[in-house]
């Protein structure tokens, strides 16, 4: 299965790749007054809004530094029964994939207490890294936020 | 911080051109990777590249490029791909979900009491021993030695793998071209002056450099393959 890597700090975490939908460069995102903590703001994708989440922000408490291995990873992201919206999530360090067995990673030890969407590790030659569950990311009262707005368009 | 799109060689340890190939290659690593753009730290040191700070106006032009509607992706609208290759004068695509793998020609042991002249003989790919068939008298196509001008340079013959599941049967092409994909209202009806054997295989023609392209149909293609075999 292949992975796409990134960084919080400096320690590396993977994205299952059927769940990316593309990975954009830094865009300029539209703030979004009184959006919950973490949501640094929406961007257009092809003419789609698409609300943009700071993982730095969300998981480290400072937001992601403005470089060019700064992007934007577009996850489909399950909003309802039988429907995806895209997600944005700034990420640092996105710049490789990996190919591994999920079978490879095993639990971290450490379940209670982490925040939903860490997943389970797996090592290598540098270290260890762990899998983000996509579809965990959002608290739902985020994504209920997020996505009602759209919702009420419907 | 600068936003200099070019950094200097102080912030980055150009290592290849001390030690590794571009310097006096003295570097210990070098025994095992034999070449710099082999060695991890060499990866390590270009992923640095990506480190430095946005240049002026990359944000914004992006921004403004993915804020545009892709016209080149038509909602809704089907693509499809195919292998392009070539036998005699003839260009023809393989649905690129039943192509397998390309190959270099190898030698083709002929199979004793089978005089058919679908069936070339076996091949051996990668330790896998493939019956190999010979396209184009399947498809009734002149596999006449063309004679190319001098307006191509190289032209190499290949070994194209293709299949479903487990089973895989290989075929001798005179050059490949590589994938193109296309979308569905490319798809052209087949003319009338394709031959008999070939217009029951190929589904449709598509454009491709100026030429019609014939697209052959996976189902149709195996099931002759194999009752070829048979």
């Amino acid at each position: 299965m292949l992975f796409l890597m990134f960084q919080l700090g400096r320690d590396r975490y993977v994205l299952e790749t059927g769940q990316v939908e593309a990975v954009l460069p830094l865009l300029a995102t539209k703030q979004l007054p009184g959006a919950p903590r973490g949501v640094t703001g929406a961007i257009s994708y092809r003419g789609r809004p698409v609300p943009v989440v700071d993982l730095a922000l969300l998981a480290l408490g400072r937001p992601a530094e403005p470089r060019l291995s700064t992007r934007i990873i577009l996850l489909r992201y399950p909003s309802g029964p039988g429907q995806d919206d895209l997600l944005g999530l700034l990420v640092e360090q996105a710049v490789e994939t990996v190919e591994r067995d999920p079978a490879d990673f095993t639990a971290s030890g450490v379940e209670a207490g982490m925040p939903p969407y860490l997943g389970p590790v797996a090592s290598d030659e540098r270290g260890l890294i762990q899998w983000v569950r996509g579809e965990a990311l959002l608290t739902p009262e985020i994504r209920d936020i997020l996505f009602r707005q759209q919702a009420a368009e419907l | 911080m600068s936003a200099d799109p070019h950094p200097t060689s102080g912030e980055i340890d150009e290592c290849w051109r001390e030690i590794g190939v571009s310097g006096d290659r003295s570097c210990p690593e070098l025994e095992e990777h034999l070449h710099c753009r082999n060695c991890p730290t060499h990866a390590q040191i270009a992923r640095k590249l990506l480190d430095r700070p946005l240049p002026p106006g990359y944000r914004d032009d992006w921004t403004l490029h993915f804020a545009k509607p892709d016209e080149k992706a038509p909602q809704g609208e089907e693509i499809d791909s195919v292998l392009i290759f070539r036998i005699g004068e003839e260009w023809l695509g393989l649905p690129a979900t039943i192509c397998r793998e390309i190959a270099e020609p190898r030698p083709i042991h002929s199979l004793p009491h089978r005089r058919s002249e679908a069936v070339r003989g076996i091949v051996n790919v990668r330790g896998e021993l493939l019956i190999c068939v010979s396209l184009p008298a399947l498809l009734g196509i002149g596999a006449a030695a063309a004679v190319r001008g001098a307006e191509r340079i190289a032209v190499f013959p290949r070994l194209v793998v293709t299949g479903e599941g487990a089973q895989h049967v290989a075929f001798e092409v005179d050059e490949v071209h590589g994938l193109h994909a296309y979308r569905a209202h490319e798809r052209g009806a087949v003319p009338a002056t394709v031959g008999r054997s070939a217009a029951s295989v190929v589904a449709t023609m598509i454009p491709w450099k100026g030429r019609a392209v014939g697209c052959l149909d996976a189902g149709r293609l195996l099931a002759l393959i194999d009752r070829s075999i048979a």
